[in-house]
């Protein structure tokens, strides 16, 4: 029996050394935690939050309190489904479809118990993707024709409340959820499952604020905003005579229905990059101080959520805030606008169109420089053209608040189109570096250096100075690199030269506003963008100084600014540099708390003004595991009841029936 | 998964120990105490072995070998370990005898002596299942379930819980054969219990393979039943053969 026994050992290890070569890719965990992490995939993805306004909420959050769990379906078999709610996982190109056709059919609404939407981008993307309206933030137009499709591609998707959380995986979390939902639809009733939980629980959901008062009131929520910036070339010094203001402007911040994955390349970061390389060009022109107008860039945020960072300057101008301290509203005499110039580029030629309010001199002077600075450029092809007459008035863009509130007033806005957006994916993820041309961006430099410098300076024309500016194209680039990838991102060597930044991959959506509004030139809540730009721009406007000193925020003379504070090299220079705070005009803070101003009748821009806020929430959490069914687990207990049970009495009768036998014995 | 999967598992794999615990063990202090000491004993030796492994196994690698160089050692050690406690076990049963003598009391009957060898043997199943079920059937409590890919038949939780079951079994067992054959001298029952439980130790490297599990764990449950069947064969020959004689 012994050698038996051996041999079977000898049998079994030959089994098992067989097997060495099949289990050599084991996976092992080792402990309980590695186990979990097996157990619960966490997915990384983008949620869709919730906002809210004066009249409703848009976008997404958990219907209740509680997370929500439900099995991974992919969107095209959802019509077989036979479960009660599911989580459907959609190829992007479906998304818009699947939420107008939620937003019309009541029954399949309550079915769905969230939506993923997968990373792999657009295999098409001639089709493009745009979750905006087909006019964007209409109601801001200073004009009456609303139907106007600036953005043809629009779909509206962003502007609708979705009672379920929706998310955008990255592409790891797609291949992941892909096999989950593939597996699920093997066998479509089936346990084991694979389910999705989404946590997603908005504190508007929670304590049922359902507009931007009663949630400001509660404070579950917070307004949108931040902190534009403006910068005075030459800077303005106190007691000199003013100038007459030509005001060029551009935009930092963009809209995307996933608010953590905002780059906004062609609409509105082309402009801003265009503005900042512009004002590099300019700044090495000598005698500044001798141009008949002052120059003041503006960059502001919040312009995708109603304008919040034009409005706001205007109104502070008005109010004569400190931080507009220099500038005076009567003095702007031009406004000239960079817009989104991006995609400018056709078959080699680049062709900008201008789109302008009223036919005025001023406007028309704007117009001559652009085609002066058009000229001066020789063969280099960068046509400017204007814009259809037949279009109803300027595209969507800051210019809109400054037409509304001063009709008269000399606007042009620089455009990369003429009747209709380019950009097929106008305010979503995928407007980003790929979108646009750098080459197209840099031209749109050149053209706005060379055209303000003719605007403002004396006639006749100083053509050898005018031919002197030029773009420095590997600024460009590497702004592009800084502002509109991840990699390098904010850990770029340029950005990095001015503020230590607290992400590396840039997001343009505008964020809350987090500061109290008092404190506006030392914010502690400014987004890296907003420094960023501040400091370049301190940076470039700044007059020449021989012995810059090291500072830590501020300078002795107050007409110094302290750029690169949150660096090594930080230094004191002249400039006229200031941040904005850009929040709704219906906004007041007051005693700890934002309170909504009652709409100003004589203001119709305040009336039209959604005040947009945001809702707090806890954490945001999308996870994945697989579950059994109830009647499973029912099961196991009673099987290890019974087992416990039978063991309990086999163990009884066991015991007596040895006493029986000893007895019978 | 849910609770109640949570504790299915938990008495799947812990409740047949339990309930001899409950029905035969706790009754008699004594009983209790040698279950305590059983455990400690595997426990102390799991973690001696666990030191040694660590400085000599590369863990991390991914060959089955170094599991199979585990699995060979722990069983040789724990075997070792039993006889240790077989001889302190002795010590005690002489010292008990000498002052059962001293004291006009009965000597230990056989039945006594049977249920200190199933306390030793249960002793050893408790700890074997906390160590190897117990602690993996937290995560089983929570929502969701688990599949080993090897295995996509059925859940890891339950898996390690029926592989607990099969072992507290064959621990248990064992604990009362051996107790025998080293009374007994009986060299067959000496050597039937390292091999079971090298045969049932073994047999969970099947596992291992793809699908392994569905041969894998029937065979374990085929080996948990074998020796508890042996076990009770030989329990109830030595019942019968030692009747009415004083024990051996």
């Amino acid at each position: 029996m012994d050698r038996a026994l051996v041999l079977f050992i000898v049998a079994i290890q030959l089994v098992v050394g067989s097997l060495c070569n099949v289990a050599g890719d084991t996976n092992t965990l080792e402990s309980v935690p590695d186990l979990e992490k097996a157990m619960y995939f966490n997915a990384h993805g983008y949620p869709c939050v919730r906002l809210l306004n004066l009249s409703g909420e848009i976008g997404c959050s958990n219907p209740g309190q509680e997370k929500i769990v439900a099995p991974i379906f992919r969107q095209v078999n959802i019509d077989k489904l036979v479960v009660p709610s599911f989580a459907v996982l959609t190829p992007l190109e479906e998304l818009e479809n699947l939420l107008l056709r939620v937003s019309g059919d009541s029954k399949l609404a309550p079915k769905i118990a969230g939506v993923l939407v997968e990373a792999t981008g657009l295999e098409n993307r001639s089709l493009g993707f745009s979750p905006d309206e087909k006019f964007p933030q209409a109601e801001f137009a200073p004009y009456q024709n609303l139907s106007f499709e600036w953005n043809p591609r629009g779909s509206g998707i962003m502007w609708k409340r979705y009672n379920f959380p929706i998310f955008l995986l990255s592409n790891e979390s797609t291949k992941v959820l892909q096999e989950m939902a593939t597996q699920n639809e093997k066998n479509y009733k089936a346990y084991p499952s694979n389910v999705a939980e989404f946590d997603l629980v908005m504190q508007t959901t929670k304590s049922e604020n359902h507009d931007s008062s009663s949630c400001l009131k509660e404070q579950s929520c917070l307004p949108l905003g931040g902190y534009s910036v403006w910068s005075a070339l030459p800077p303005i010094y106190a007691g000199e005579p003013p100038k007459s203001i030509l005001l060029v402007m551009a935009s930092m911040d963009s809209g995307s229905i996933f608010r953590d994955i905002c780059f906004g390349a062609d609409s509105s970061l082309s402009g801003l990059i265009a503005l900042l390389a512009a004002v590099d060009a300019i700044s090495h022109v000598s005698n500044l101080n001798e141009l008949k107008k002052q120059l003041i860039f503006g960059v502001f945020t919040g312009e995708a959520w109603g304008y919040l960072g034009s409005k706001r300057f205007l109104l502070e101008l008005d109010l004569g805030a400190d931080s507009l301290k220099g500038l005076n509203s009567a003095m702007i005499e031009q406004v000239f606008e960079i817009g989104s110039v991006g995609k400018a580029l056709n078959q080699g030629v680049t062709t900008f169109f201008t789109h302008s309010g009223q036919d005025t001199p001023s406007t028309n002077e704007i117009l001559d420089a652009l085609q002066k600075a058009s000229e001066s450029l020789g063969s280099d092809n960068v046509n400017i053209k204007k814009a259809d007459a037949t279009n109803p008035g300027v595209p969507p863009s800051s210019l809109m608040s400054f037409l509304r509130k001063n009709s008269s007033i000399s606007g042009v806005v620089l455009e990369d189109f003429d009747t209709s957006f380019v950009n097929k994916f106008y305010h979503s993820h995928l407007d980003n570096h790929a979108n646009i041309n750098a080459t197209s961006i840099a031209a749109a430099a050149i053209i706005v250096a060379r055209a303000l410098y003719v605007i403002a300076s004396d006639v006749p024309l100083n053509l050898i100075v005018l031919n002197s500016i030029k773009v420095n194209v590997s600024l460009v680039d590497e702004l592009v690199g800084c502002l509109l990838t991840c990699d390098p991102g904010l850990s770029c060597g340029i950005v990095n030269h001015f503020i230590s930044p607290s992400n590396v991959c840039p997001n343009h959506y505008v964020g809350v506003f987090v500061d109290t509004p008092s404190e506006t030139q030392r914010p502690q809540f400014a987004d890296d963008t907003s420094r960023f730009v501040w400091n370049f721009l301190a940076d470039r406007t700044s007059a020449p100084k021989k012995n810059s000193s090291p500072c830590k925020g501020e300078c002795s003379s107050p007409s110094d600014v302290c750029v690169g504070a949150e660096t090594e090299s930080s230094r004191c220079v002249t400039s006229t540099t200031r941040y904005v705070p850009s929040y709704s005009t219906r906004l007041k803070f007051e005693a700890n708390s934002w309170k909504i101003l009652p709409a100003n009748a004589s203001d119709p821009s305040g009336l039209a003004d959604p005040v947009w806020t945001e809702s707090y929430w806890n954490t945001i959490g999308l996870r994945a595991y697989k579950v059994q069914s109830s009647t499973y687990d029912n099961l196991v207990l009673l099987a290890g009841i019974s087992i416990t049970a039978a063991t309990y009495i086999a163990t009884l009768v066991g015991k007596t029936f040895l006493l029986k036998a000893l007895k019978h014995d | 998964m849910t609770v109640a999967a949570g504790v299915g598992y938990a008495l799947i794999g812990l409740g047949p120990a339990l309930s001899i615990f409950v029905s035969v063990i706790s009754k008699k202090p004594f009983l209790v105490l040698t279950v305590l000491s059983s455990t400690l004993f595997w426990l102390v030796s799991l973690i001696l072995l666990s030191a040694a492994w660590r400085a000599l196994l590369p863990i991390k690698s991914t060959a089955t070998w170094p599991y199979a160089v585990l699995i060979l050692t722990s069983v040789v050690f724990q075997e070792g370990i039993r006889f240790v406690f077989w001889k302190l076990y002795k010590k005690l049963e002489e010292i008990l005898d000498l002052f059962a003598d001293r004291t006009s009391k009965r000597r230990l009957f056989l039945t006594d002596k049977l249920q200190i060898a199933l306390a030793g043997g249960l002793g050893h199943g408790v700890a074997h299942a906390v160590f190897f079920c117990l602690s993996l059937l937290t995560p089983a409590f929570g929502r969701a379930t688990y599949f080993v890919e090897r295995c996509s038949h059925m859940p890891f939780s339950l898996i390690s819980a029926i592989i607990s079951l099969g072992f507290s079994m064959i621990h248990t067992s064992s604990m009362v054969i051996a107790f025998n054959g080293y009374a007994q001298k009986k060299k067959s029952d000496q050597i039937f219990v390292p091999v079971i439980h090298m045969i049932a130790s073994i047999m969970t490297l099947i596992n291992l393979a793809p699908g392994g599990c569905v041969i894998g764990i029937p065979l374990l449950c085929l080996s948990a039943a074998g020796t508890l069947l042996y076990c009770w064969i030989l329990v109830s020959r030595r019942l019968r053969e030692s009747h009415g004689r004083p024990a051996t």
